[in-house]
């Protein structure tokens, strides 16, 4: 219907003998081939390989919806596999971190560095932290660890890191089970109160930071890819400047470090977190604006710069 | 087979235009270090390790409009481009030239993609369903006849790393299909089965173009090709050499194969011109379409038509 084909002669002259002289003479003198035009209309076929609109694109990710959550369970439990006590694992590694960090700042060094209950603010820093390390480091090698079903199935790329994102989530769930438990547990007790249910709100910004973050750097890698080395060293610098071991108040006379640090968006998440679950207050409206603020805005940025870059993954 | 290729309702499935592919890869080519680059460079280069990048032309100018109900045969030697066209028409890849369209979305099955290799391949049949947008009461109902496609016995629930590149051809076969693609891409997957696979699978392929889908086969084995296409597309170095019916464009390419192996050059050239001269080159003009009227009377032309005319 919308594809046909007519012999096109080209640039004949029009006093000639045949066609098929004129075509022979054409190849002789032109080493030029016969051409056929072939019509094809858009109405029916589609460009394939073609980056969506933003709207189609949300779209098409919804209907990936169960692909995603498949993978990233099947990815939590392939890393614990051959291990004799497999899924366990999930939830034991957590703890013992927990009490390794107890050992050694809340036993050995003994540096509380005024803080009250040291410990419930170094668990919640350290395991908090670790979910965003997680989700940016795995999210920037994403497309390079996901090429084999970039190369084997069509789908929305963004489904990668979005999907290591989902998997950071299935591990954070026993982790946060054994922060729970070594709060509880460990010395320093401390009073629950009503703002212990805001910390599922600072869960929910902080995930759409290192989702943001995760399309983000998943896309700069893809350009540079040398960005791989410097992220871990960039997440540690981060891991410093959030005050995770330490009391901001450490820097009180230099407000200049003391602002960028309440600047800095994980700090902000440690201390709402640790203001619902130790210390029995409700965060500032500030740091509500101010992590609201990070979050959306990591959002938004990185999937519209991921969304943009669709057409380039597949060469990763 | 030739019926397909005088069928005058046949629906254009996939039209290539004009692509061009490029790649810039490092290379370890001793004269392409001494080439081109300053002291500055060369010695930046010795100190980071890194090799000079050359310019591979992987494809050059290839256009063709595929209909329903062919199989067309990809021949050509290693490295000529074939497996790279397939990509490009699977959309996994984008040209940096000339583009591709389809009535849907092509489903590639490539050699080495090993989807997840720690999951067994019963957990792989459902992620590559879920993953070609299966919802998963779809993905549950195709498993069973993935499965048994696939013939790979209680196999089926161990980890994909433990098996063979047969094994995985087969099932990654079994998984593509499962969707019911219109177009199927095929790159030497099929190579590596036993016979009784094999034929399971040219039955799967011809139920496919039965339903006005159209088979893409890349195979180094002229004589599959033969067989099985009612089209075939012979490359050589990215340039399209012939594109006519399977049996003679395979039949030219085996003469010309068998010469190159005889290390006959002057015999092989002398083919390859030939069929060269005797090509139809193809252009391939996309009319972008208006929006769609409700009602479009016989008679009115779209005036996309018409301007082209005048071209001529």
């Amino acid at each position: 219907m919308h594809a046909m084909s007519a012999p096109v002669p080209p640039l004949q002259p029009t006093s000639s003998p045949t066609p098929a002289d004129v075509s022979d003479l054409y190849a002789e003198v032109f080493k030029k081939q016969p051409a056929s035009l072939e019509i094809v209309s858009t109405g029916r076929l589609k460009q394939v390989g073609a980056r969506p609109p933003i709207r189609d694109y949300i779209r098409q990710l919804w209907g990936r919806r169960y692909f995603l959550w498949a993978e990233a369970r099947a990815k939590v439990t392939s890393g614990t596999r051959e291990t004799l006590l497999g899924q366990a694992w999930l939830v034991i590694n957590p703890i013992l971190n927990g009490l390794a960090y107890y050992l050694i700042f809340g036993l050995i060094l003994d540096t509380r560095d005024g803080i009250p209950n040291f410990l419930g603010y170094l668990i919640i820093g350290v395991f908090l932290f670790q979910f965003t390390t997680q989700c940016v480091s795995s999210g920037a090698k994403s497309i390079q660890s996901g090429r084999n079903l970039i190369r084997a199935f069509t789908f929305p790329r963004a489904s990668l890191p979005i999907s290591v994102v989902l998997r950071s989530i299935l591990n954070l769930v026993p982790t946060i089970g054994a922060m729970f438990l070594l709060i509880v547990l460990l010395p320093d007790h401390e009073t629950w109160t009503m703002a212990a249910l805001l910390f599922p709100v600072v869960l929910v910004l902080q995930v759409f930071l290192a989702t943001g973050l995760a399309l983000l750097f998943a896309r700069l890698t893809t350009i540079v890819p040398d960005l791989t080395q410097l992220i871990s060293v960039a997440m540690r610098i981060w891991l410093y400047a959030s005050a995770v071991f330490f009391s901001i108040d450490r820097f009180a006379e230099y407000p200049s470090i003391v602002g960028l640090m309440e600047a800095n968006p994980m700090y902000m998440v440690l201390d709402a977190a640790r203001d619902c679950l130790l210390y029995a207050t409700v965060p500032d409206a500030s740091t509500w604006i101010g992590l609201s603020t990070w979050s959306v805005g990591a959002l938004l940025v990185g999937f519209l710069f991921f969304w943009q870059g669709e057409e380039s993954y597949g060469r990763a | 087979m030739g019926e397909h290729d005088v069928d005058p309702f046949a629906q254009a499935t996939v039209a290539v235009q004009n692509v061009h592919v490029r790649y810039r890869v490092p290379s370890t080519d001793a004269a392409e270090r001494r080439r081109g680059a300053n002291f500055v460079k060369r010695a930046a280069r010795t100190v980071l390790g890194n090799d000079p990048k050359v310019l591979v032309r992987a494809l050059s100018g290839i256009s063709f409009v595929a209909k329903s109900g062919e199989q067309i045969g990809l021949v050509g030697q290693n490295g000529s481009g074939k497996s790279t066209l397939l990509r490009i028409i699977a959309g996994l890849e984008n040209p940096a030239k000339g583009r591709v369209l389809a009535e849907s979305t092509p489903v590639l099955i490539g050699v080495n993609a090993a989807l997840v290799p720690d999951l067994s391949g019963e957990q792989n049949i459902r992620l590559g369903c879920l993953a070609m947008g299966l919802t998963p009461d779809q993905a549950d109902a195709a498993v069973p006849e993935v499965k048994q496609l696939a013939g790979l016995g209680k196999s089926i629930y161990l980890p994909m790393k433990t098996y063979s590149s047969g094994m995985g051809a087969r099932l990654r076969f079994a998984i593509a299909t499962a969707a019911n693609p219109h177009i199927l891409l095929i790159d030497e997957a099929l190579a590596t089965g036993d016979a009784a696979f094999r034929e399971r699978s040219e039955a799967r392929m011809q139920g496919l173009r039965d339903g006005a889908g159209t088979v893409f086969l890349v195979s180094h084995a002229a004589q599959t090709i033969e067989e099985t296409c009612t089209r075939a597309i012979w490359l050589n170095h990215g340039r399209l050499v012939l594109d006519g019916p399977a049996q003679d464009v395979a039949l030219r390419y085996r003469k010309w194969a068998w010469a190159v192996a005889k290390d006959k050059p002057d015999e092989a050239r002398t083919i390859i011109e030939k069929a060269f001269a005797e090509r139809e080159q193809t252009h391939v003009q996309v009319e972008e379409s208006q929006a769609p009227r409700q009602y479009n009377a016989r008679h009115v032309r779209p005036s996309g038509v018409r301007s082209t005319d005048r071209k001529k």
